[in-house]
């Protein structure tokens, strides 16, 4: 080599290489072949040591204005790889909105469900428990302790499903009155919701197996203004504070004063201002208080159909929607979790 | 219980208040009005008119030619009722005239060849009442070329519904009582200063009650020279204003006082009483009674029934006691002697005999809710002079009767309860002068209570079976004093609820949250839906099912589950929960899971492209952890589990969904295309 170059670098050629290297990995091929430890440049500069300091001082500034050349397209075709790299990641992962997506399931509570949450919201919030009861009864339960007598007309207002071993489904919640009183002490405040059952025609108002609420309150000291106080927290949290409402005498035989009650209110679907009755009510019968062996203590309990409240304010024309499983009208209550 | 206004107005010298008032009144007291009925007059153009000769038309099976007159005119119709009858006094419609029950204007027309100037008309014809099977015939109260209207205005009844507790309200007595004490109006009773008949006479009757317990108390009174016959109008409207068929005026006088005070009667023909005797005794085995509704019942032997001898030594029974009369002892056209019985029978034993034949009368809805044990003597007397009246006749001095009045036990009572239980004051004197209107006997007494509070002896009236209690005593005061006087407290109470959630909210909201919705099946299923969703076997099963699906309790939630998945083949996929009882022991509550669908794509189309028959569907009962769940943005699927077919998509199979109620629907019909 008369030049003293340990061999020959065409930089022409070698710059047009790595300007046309079409990828990160053949770019980084050239670096280490050229500039690499092993490299042409290295190998260049170590043959320096075997020329004449004149012709080494002329040398060296050739190889290091050739390997800053190198360096500087290495560099320069890196970042528009690197651009190219970016660009084609940002053009291959670019996002059609107008696809359609994945739906995440939705499910959704029961409108019963819905509703009796509601009303335990309320309930809870003025301190009363809630506690639940077997919807498969005695004849004791449901009807002797609360004062049904046998044969007594009362029990015609209650068609009662009777099973094959002389048991019954519950017709009411109020059995729950007596399970609770057994196993507890006053003074207390309970709230029951649960399934009922009456064997009757089943029609558009009335079904076989439908939901109540029950509420009993009892303690030293408790009178019929008590109970009126409480239908009207319950008519305020649900319908707006200040609601009117109504209780008129009625009998059940489990109560002593009894009463009807209903809220004044706006029906949403018609407009018309008008008494929604919901249920009944009264001061607890003594000979309730007998059958569970309190003394001293009076008490109130009202009790509503769940239904009702349910069917009315949303406009659901049949009471047979609420067990068909139809996924058109359960679907209609969700998002209200 | 109907209550025609105008009749209820009989009660007071007082004009009563106009319907609203009077309704909210009635409400106030616990007499839950169930709704007004507005009746209408006769129509107009209707006159009565007199049936002089009926002759059947040849050629025809049943109509007649009738010649009618009225005053100034003889007209002929013709007629197919098959009550036609000269001498009668009918309803005639005139041409021209238009009645309720009939479409069109009635007119002059040829039927079978014979000209018809009007009609003779029934009464559900003239919208009396519903009764269409001959003409409506009146007595002699009235005269031919009446007008209708003016005999027959219009009416306003309250209806009421009663509760079981209200025994003494079951009649217009007893609601005016109730309304009386409510305003502070004297009650005129109808049975007052009649003659009630004298024991010691005798009238040839004879009472052999071998069962006084069931029977507590029979009477028999004697109507010599009635002629049957339509009532008067009178009586007629009444009747047809509870609801009743007016038939003859002594049977409708039996049927008035039912409801005027509330004692059934029942009036029979002496004829059919083998030597003027009663007997009340239990049936014997195979003993039958043919009924007043022709229908012949076998005797049960609980039953109580109204008997007499018969020529060889024997009994037989004649009337199924405080239900329903025989068929054999009623009153015909050609009765003339009549024994009137108004007995009180054991609540108990009507309604087990009512019930056992599935009996459904006025008399058995007041016997078994409580009669007014004194009442018998003033009805007897109330309706044999009211048959007298309306059917001629003489009322036999003497009475025939057994048992005796009764007082009820005196309820100690302390005024001062009445705040106690109700919240509010009422001055002991008002307290007094409710309780005393209300027909109890009070009695101050003097005694007073360790805490200084008087005690009352209050004897309650005997029609009211409902006060025997202190409670009930109070329940009274209140309700005269009106609830609306009820205030609005909370009571102080140291109660701390135990934080608990038996109603499984936190288990629903996470049910759903992960993308179940929840439903609410039956409790009741059925063995095939049982053993098909592979449920233990039915434990509990119900004596009286509203069919065979119906007919035991679940013992896993899945029948039901399977039958929200059935209910709903057009879904592409579902996802159920419920969460509810099961009667299986020992688990005592049961929550289950049902899926179907299909796995959506990685692109998120959405596809329900038929893969499989329903009867393929897996089910499975689980318990979704976030682990297994499909929290991860997947729809509900099971990997193995196939979509429903598509094949009802957009056509819901269900046949039970009314058209009235569209259901918002977005369920999708199709796989969206992709772009």
């Amino acid at each position: 080599m008369e030049d003293g170059r340990p061999e020959g670098l065409d930089l022409e050629r070698e710059l047009a290489g790595i300007a046309s290297a079409t990828d990160l990995e053949t770019l980084q091929a050239h670096r280490v072949r050229l500039l690499g430890k092993k490299g042409v440049i290295t190998a260049r500069l170590k043959g320096l040591g075997a020329l004449s300091p004149e012709e080494r001082r002329v040398a060296g500034q050739a190889i290091n204005a050739e390997k800053q050349a190198l360096e500087a397209a290495f560099e320069r075709r890196r970042e528009e790889l690197e651009r190219e790299a970016v660009a084609r990641q940002l053009a291959s992962e670019s996002l059609d909105v107008t696809l359609p997506g994945t739906r995440p399931p939705t499910g959704g509570l029961h409108l019963l469900t819905l509703v009796t949450n509601r009303l335990l919201d309320v309930f809870t919030s003025l301190g009363y428990e809630v506690v639940t009861g077997p919807e498969l009864e005695t004849d004791r339960y449901n009807f002797e302790a609360l004062n049904f007598p046998p044969e007594h007309p009362a029990r015609d207002t209650q068609d009662t499903f009777w099973t094959t071993d002389g048991r019954l489904l519950r017709t009411h919640t109020s059995p729950m009155q007596v399970r609770y009183m057994e196993t507890h002490e006053p003074p207390f405040k309970v709230v029951v919701p649960g399934k009922v059952f009456r064997n009757e025609a089943v029609d558009a108002t009335h079904e076989a197996q439908f939901n109540q609420l029950e509420a009993l309150v009892v303690g030293e000291r408790v009178t019929m203004a008590d109970l009126r106080g409480a239908i009207d927290e319950m008519a305020g949290a649900l319908i707006g504070a200040g609601t009117r409402t109504r209780l008129l005498p009625t009998y059940f035989p489990f109560v002593e004063p009894g009463a009807e009650f209903a809220i004044w209110w706006t029906n949403p679907r018609t407009g018309q201002e008008e008494w929604l009755e919901l249920g009944g009510c009264g001061m607890v019968h003594p000979r309730v208080f007998e059958a569970v062996g309190y003394e001293g203590v009076t008490g109130f309990a009202f009790g509503f159909g769940i239904e009702r409240l349910a069917m009315v304010p949303y406009g659901v024309p049949d009471i047979r929607y609420f067990y068909q499983s139809d996924m058109r009208v359960l679907r209609q209550f969700r998002g209200r979790l | 219980m109907r209550v025609p206004v105008s009749w209820l107005q009989e009660f007071f010298d007082e004009e009563l208040p106009d319907v609203g008032r009077l309704t909210d009144l009635l409400s106030g007291l616990g007499l839950a009005v169930e709704t007004v009925h507005r009746l209408p007059p006769a129509p107009e153009g209707v006159i009565v008119a007199r049936v002089e000769a009926v002759e059947p038309i040849p050629g025809t099976n049943d109509l007649k030619r009738a010649v009618v007159t009225h005053p100034g005119a003889s007209v002929q119709v013709v007629c197919g009722a098959p009550n036609v009858a000269p001498g009668q006094l009918g309803a005639l419609a005139r041409p021209g005239a238009r009645l309720p029950g009939v479409p069109g204007e009635v007119g002059t027309r040829t039927i079978q060849g014979v000209e018809s100037d009007g009609m003779l008309a029934s009464a559900k014809e003239l919208g009396l009442y519903d009764h269409a099977a001959g003409i409506v015939t009146f007595g002699p109260d009235v005269r031919a070329g009446a007008p209708l209207a003016e005999l027959w205005p219009d009416e306003t009844v309250i209806e009421l519904e009663l509760t079981p507790n209200r025994a003494d309200a079951f009649s217009l007595l007893g609601v005016a009582r109730d309304l009386g004490a409510k305003l502070g109006w004297r009650v005129k009773h109808p049975a007052a200063g009649l003659d009630a008949g004298d024991p010691a006479v005798d009238d040839g009757l004879a009472i052999e009650v071998r069962d006084e317990a069931a029977c507590p108390r029979f009477t028999l009174r004697r109507v010599d020279g009635v002629s049957v016959g339509p009532s008067p109008v009178w009586l007629q409207r009444r009747l047809a204003a509870l609801g009743l068929r007016p038939r003859n005026n002594v049977v409708d006088v039996t049927n008035y006082v039912t409801f005027e005070l509330g004692q059934p009667s029942h009036a029979y023909d002496v004829r059919a009483l083998e030597g003027g005797v009663v007997q009340v005794r239990r049936a014997s085995a195979g003993e039958s009674l043919e009924l007043l509704n022709e229908d012949t019942i076998e005797l049960h032997a609980e039953d109580l029934v109204i008997a007499t001898p018969t020529p060889g030594g024997g009994s037989k029974a004649i009337g199924l006691a405080g239900v329903m009369g025989g068929r054999q002892d009623s009153v015909v056209a050609d009765t003339g002697q009549v024994a009137l019985e108004v007995a009180l029978f054991d609540p108990v034993t009507v309604r087990r005999a009512a019930k056992r034949h599935k009996l459904v009368t006025d008399a058995r809805t007041r016997f078994e809710r409580g009669v007014d044990p004194n009442l018998q003597p003033l009805a007897s007397a109330r309706a044999a002079h009211l048959i007298a009246e309306v059917a001629g006749g003489v009322v036999h001095a003497g009475l025939s009767a057994t048992g005796r009045d009764v007082t009820r036990p005196a309820v100690a009572f302390r005024p001062s309860r009445v705040h106690y239980l109700m919240g509010f004051e009422v001055p002991p004197d008002t307290q007094r002068a409710y309780l005393e209107r209300l027909g109890c006997a009070v009695d101050p007494g003097g005694a007073t209570e360790e805490a200084g509070g008087e005690v009352w002896r209050v004897t309650p009236p005997s029609w009211r079976y409902d006060i025997g209690l202190e409670e009930d005593v109070i329940e009274e005061v209140a309700r005269l004093h009106g609830y609306e006087h009820i205030g609005s407290t909370v009571p102080p109470m140291r109660f701390v609820p135990p934080a608990t959630d038996p109603t499984h909210r936190g288990l629903k909201q996470r049910l759903a949250a992960l993308g179940f919705q929840e439903t609410i099946t039956y409790v009741f299923t059925g063995d095939a839906e049982l053993a098909r969703s592979r449920s233990p076997e039915a434990v509990v099963r119900l004596e009286d099912p509203q069919g065979v699906d119906r007919a035991a309790l679940r013992t896993s939630l899945l029948p039901g589950l399977l039958g929200a998945a059935a209910a709903n083949r057009a879904e592409p996929a579902l996802a159920f929960f419920e969460v509810g009882a099961c009667s299986s022991p020992p688990r005592r509550r049961g929550s289950a899971c049902w899926l179907a669908g299909r796995r959506c794509r990685a692109s998120g189309a959405r596809t329900c492209r038929a893969t499989s028959t329903p009867s393929r569907a897996a089910s499975r009962r689980w318990l979704p952890s976030p682990a297994r769940g499909w929290s991860s943005g997947r729809p509900p699927t099971l990997s193995s589990t196939p979509a429903w077919p598509r094949r009802s998509c957009g056509r819901a199979r269900r046949s039970g969904t009314p058209a009235a109620f569209t259901p918002r629907s977005r369920r999708r019909t199709s796989c969206p295309p992709r772009s």
